[in-house]
């Protein structure tokens, strides 16, 4: 325990540990609007995105986690239309997903900057974290909190079903908007985080175990955030305490610990099974 | 083709529950939805007055249901015209405007991929305290912190009606109900039946069940599309 706690006298060690306090108050129920929207195939085209901004920035020489930022939070407003769809977004995904992969690449040869730059963000480093990514997940912890309770009553209509939110006089097409953006743009200030390719741990692994447990929206949420605090703050003493690296041992504290949520009896959260009764 | 699906505004003022004068009248000229390339309702006129019960019968796929979903804007393939209240929707005020005019008890409710318990379905339809009480006329008052997703068939449409007497109660004057005794028991295939009829507002029903039929003063048959009003 002695060896955490002289960690933690490192600047970058404390800046880490604030940007996973900060990451596990918003993005947990960004995860939480992932699962209910049913986008999960947006988080994977966003990862690819950020990296196509992520080429841009250093090609231009602008900061890359604010081109991420921008290029993700413009892409998912993009997507609100197709949100409407019976079909969902997994087809239109995959082919943003393969166009901004292929515009990345074109990017870094053309540029001719070194690509490794951008394949680090994919993979990310937690201590390396830096106050405007902390900035970033500062923002987002007190802005998606704040639009779940401004908002909590059509958002538990609109992700129960769009129709339904409808007709009981939601906004529906302005609210998709707004989580469409709120996702993209919390999926690019996570990236540094865990890198784009494990950005599930902060987002969408405590939802999942959250939907296990809580059988309302404001239960869900906070079930989520109780679950991100949980596996943000185990995985990263875990990866301090063994001197591993944090992102992987995040994911896999976060993926078990999900896991054995969902093996654990259904009886234990709800006396009445999930699944319908008889009248 | 009607306006694109639309962004609700303020609702209207609610009038006096329960009062007739409330009731909608509601007129289609020349309505055809399409499924792509299949006509599912062609040429519909109709006209209901306010305060008037009709029951809409016909075999599955004939296109009552994209009737019904048309009046609310949720199919987006529709030609001609819809009235509610002697007013077409236009623009997203127009539509927010007629969803607050029309109660509706869908044909597959919403089960949902995301929990939203009964009390909160019910508080939906604008009128928490009416819905809260026809919950307890329809013996599903003991279900409010359930997930609608758990619920069997049968609840779920009592929970549904209950919602749908509460928009009524919020101001709706035209009631669209889509099967709504599907899942239901003898027993509350009739209890569904008279609450219906005795509902002072328009009604449009779609059913295979004789004895909500019977309890509206006018029945159509719908086929292939097409719509024909029985003698």
């Amino acid at each position: 325990m002695n060896t955490i706690w002289t960690l933690l006298e490192i600047p970058s060690v404390r800046l880490a540990l604030l940007a996973l306090l900060l990451g596990s108050v918003g993005l947990p129920i960004v995860g939480v609007f992932i699962v209910g929207l049913d986008i999960m195939p947006v988080r994977f085209a966003m990862m690819h995105v950020a990296l196509l901004a992520i080429a841009i920035g250093l090609l231009t020489g602008l900061d890359p986690l604010l081109c991420a930022l921008v290029l993700c939070g413009l892409t998912g407003g993009a997507l609100t239309p197709l949100a409407r769809r019976g079909t969902g977004l997994s087809g239109a995904m995959g082919l943003l997903m393969t166009l901004a992969v292929a515009a990345a690449l074109l990017t870094l040869s053309i540029s001719g900057v070194n690509a490794n730059g951008a394949f680090e963000l994919l993979w990310g480093s937690i201590l390396a974290t830096r106050p405007g990514d902390v900035a970033a997940l500062a923002v987002l912890a007190v802005a998606v909190p704040l639009l779940y309770g401004l908002r909590r009553r059509d958002l538990a209509l609109l992700l129960h079903d769009r129709e339904l939110a409808l007709c009981s006089g939601v906004a529906v097409e302005r609210l998709t908007f707004l989580l469409l953006v709120t996702v993209a743009v919390a999926i690019a200030a996570a990236i540094r985080l865990t890198g784009a390719l494990l950005v599930d741990a902060l987002t969408l692994l405590p939802a999942l175990a959250a939907r296990r447990v809580g059988r309302s929206l404001p239960a869900m949420a906070g079930w989520s955030v109780a679950f991100g605090l949980v596996f943000n703050l185990g995985g990263f003493a875990l990866a301090l305490l063994f001197d591993l690296p944090p992102g992987p041992v995040l994911v896999l504290v976060g993926g078990v610990c999900t896991l054995l949520v969902h093996a654990l009896p259904e009886a234990l959260f709800h006396p009445i099974p999930e699944r319908a009764l008889t009248q | 083709m009607v306006p694109s699906p639309p962004e609700p505004a303020d609702p209207p003022e609610p009038s006096p529950p329960g009062s007739r004068a409330n009731a909608a009248g509601l007129r289609l000229s020349a309505v055809s939805c399409r499924h792509g390339r299949l006509l599912a309702v062609d040429r519909v006129d109709l006209t209901l007055g306010p305060g008037e019960h009709l029951a809409i019968t016909g075999t599955n796929g004939s296109g009552k249901s994209t009737l019904l979903r048309a009046i609310l804007g949720l199919h987006r393939e529709v030609s001609g015209e819809i009235e509610v209240a002697g007013r077409q929707a236009r623009g997203g005020a127009g539509w927010a405007r007629r969803r607050a005019e029309v109660a509706w008890i869908p044909q597959r409710q919403a089960t949902g991929r995301f929990p939203l318990p009964v009390r909160e379905l019910l508080a939906s339809g604008g009128h928490p305290a009416r819905s809260l009480a026809a919950a307890e006329e329809l013996g599903v008052a003991g279900l409010l912190e359930r997930p609608i997703g758990t619920l069997s068939g049968g609840q779920a449409q009592r929970v549904y009606l209950a919602r749908a007497l509460g928009q009524v109660a919020a101001g709706a004057g035209l009631l669209l109900a889509d099967e709504p005794t599907a899942a239901l028991d003898f027993a509350g295939q009739e209890q569904v039946a008279a609450v219906l009829a005795g509902l002072p507002v328009s009604v449009v029903v779609v059913t295979h069940d004789r004895v909500v039929a019977r309890a509206c003063g006018r029945v159509a048959e719908m086929a292939a599309g097409r719509l024909r009003e029985a003698g």
